[in-house]
């Protein structure tokens, strides 16, 4: 009788040994299967293109237009476009949006884009600007570039969803 | 007595296949997750490489705008480049195809430049079928004079290189 309790504990303990190992895989899929942001080239010569374009935003004078780059260190700076009567933020987020759509309509795998515009300090990021469209399935890509704007710090995010690897 | 050691021995026998069945299973679950992790991987690797090899083409002195620069080709070398002149230039780039698309204002239909709202630079066509295209961002860059100041206008621009596929 204490022999077969005995078998009855051992049989159980294996069921319970088979029921842990296969919680535990599931686990690592589940935590694998979150979709992570890898760090891409494509991306990031996505990001450099941006960033190096014209826009129609002058600052001081006309012909001295910014490029992303200097209209994000205006738009943190609250300055205003003086040929366009516009904030420099206000522009920035018309124009952003537009040359990103454009950007993402000409790439048939991509599901989703986000750009975020962040100031970074000691105590974290804040986030002042955030366009974005579509819905993200499949490899998730991103880069980021880091802009100086006096003492602060500002950070361009760029993430993408795209359908094929 | 000797049919309960019998069923004993059965239990055992389905116990054992079942336990040997469903560490089977665990594993072909975790080898597929990691060959799709190495797939994965690999894929991205070859895309990286490919947009490296881009790189070069782009900032072939025949293309880029300034030597400090890299993935920044000059507009007024892509109008000379795609005319007739590019003739000379048959044996000198190691693809298939090579060419150049402006991005911003998004367009519906490929124009050819040079010409008036043109939205595409054929800089190169070896006319070879079974062609692979790789394809990155660069910007396009020019020298404008607008009220009296010279300034550098870049616009983003698309970079398609098409690489022959060996059978």
């Amino acid at each position: 009788m204490n022999k077969r309790g005995q078998q009855e504990i051992v049989g159980f303990v294996l069921i319970v040994v088979l029921v842990v190992v296969g919680l535990m895989v599931f686990l690592i899929m589940s935590l694998r299967d979150s979709p992570e942001a890898v760090e891409s080239l494509e991306v990031e010569n996505m990001l450099d293109a941006l960033m190096k374009h014209t826009t129609e935003c002058a600052i001081v004078y006309e012909p001295a237009y910014d490029d992303f780059e200097a209209l994000f260190k205006s738009c943190h700076q609250i300055d205003q476009c003086s040929n366009l009567e516009k904030s420099a933020c206000g522009y920035l987020n018309e124009s952003l949006l537009s040359v990103v759509d454009a950007m993402m309509e000409s790439e048939a795998a991509v599901s989703y884009y986000q750009v975020d515009f962040l100031v970074k300090d000691d105590i974290g990021e804040e986030g002042k600007l955030r366009i974005s469209g579509g819905n993200c399935t499949g490899s998730v890509s991103a880069a980021q570039r880091s802009i100086v704007s006096g003492s602060d710090s500002l950070v361009i995010r760029m993430k993408v969803c795209s359908v094929l690897a | 007595m000797r049919k309960i050691g019998q069923m004993k021995i059965q239990q055992m026998a389905f116990m054992i296949m079942a336990v040997f069945l469903f560490f089977i299973l665990v594993g072909l679950f975790f080898i597929g997750i990691q060959f799709k992790d190495v797939r994965g991987t690999a894929a991205q690797l070859q895309k990286d490489q490919a947009i490296s090899s881009l790189r070069v083409i782009a900032d072939m002195p025949e293309l880029n705008y300034d030597s400090s620069e890299t993935m920044t080709v000059d507009e007024d070398k892509l109008v000379v480049m795609s005319s007739n002149f590019s003739g000379a230039y048959n044996v000198f780039w190691p693809v298939a195809s090579v060419g150049v698309y402006k991005i911003y204002p998004a367009f519906d239909s490929v124009k050819k430049c040079p010409g008036l709202g043109c939205n595409f630079y054929d800089i190169y066509d070896s006319g070879q079928s079974n062609v692979k295209t790789y394809s990155t961002y660069v910007s396009i860059c020019k020298r404008v004079r607008e009220e009296g100041s010279a300034f550098d206008r870049c616009e983003v621009g698309k970079l398609v290189v098409g690489v022959k596929i060996n059978e």
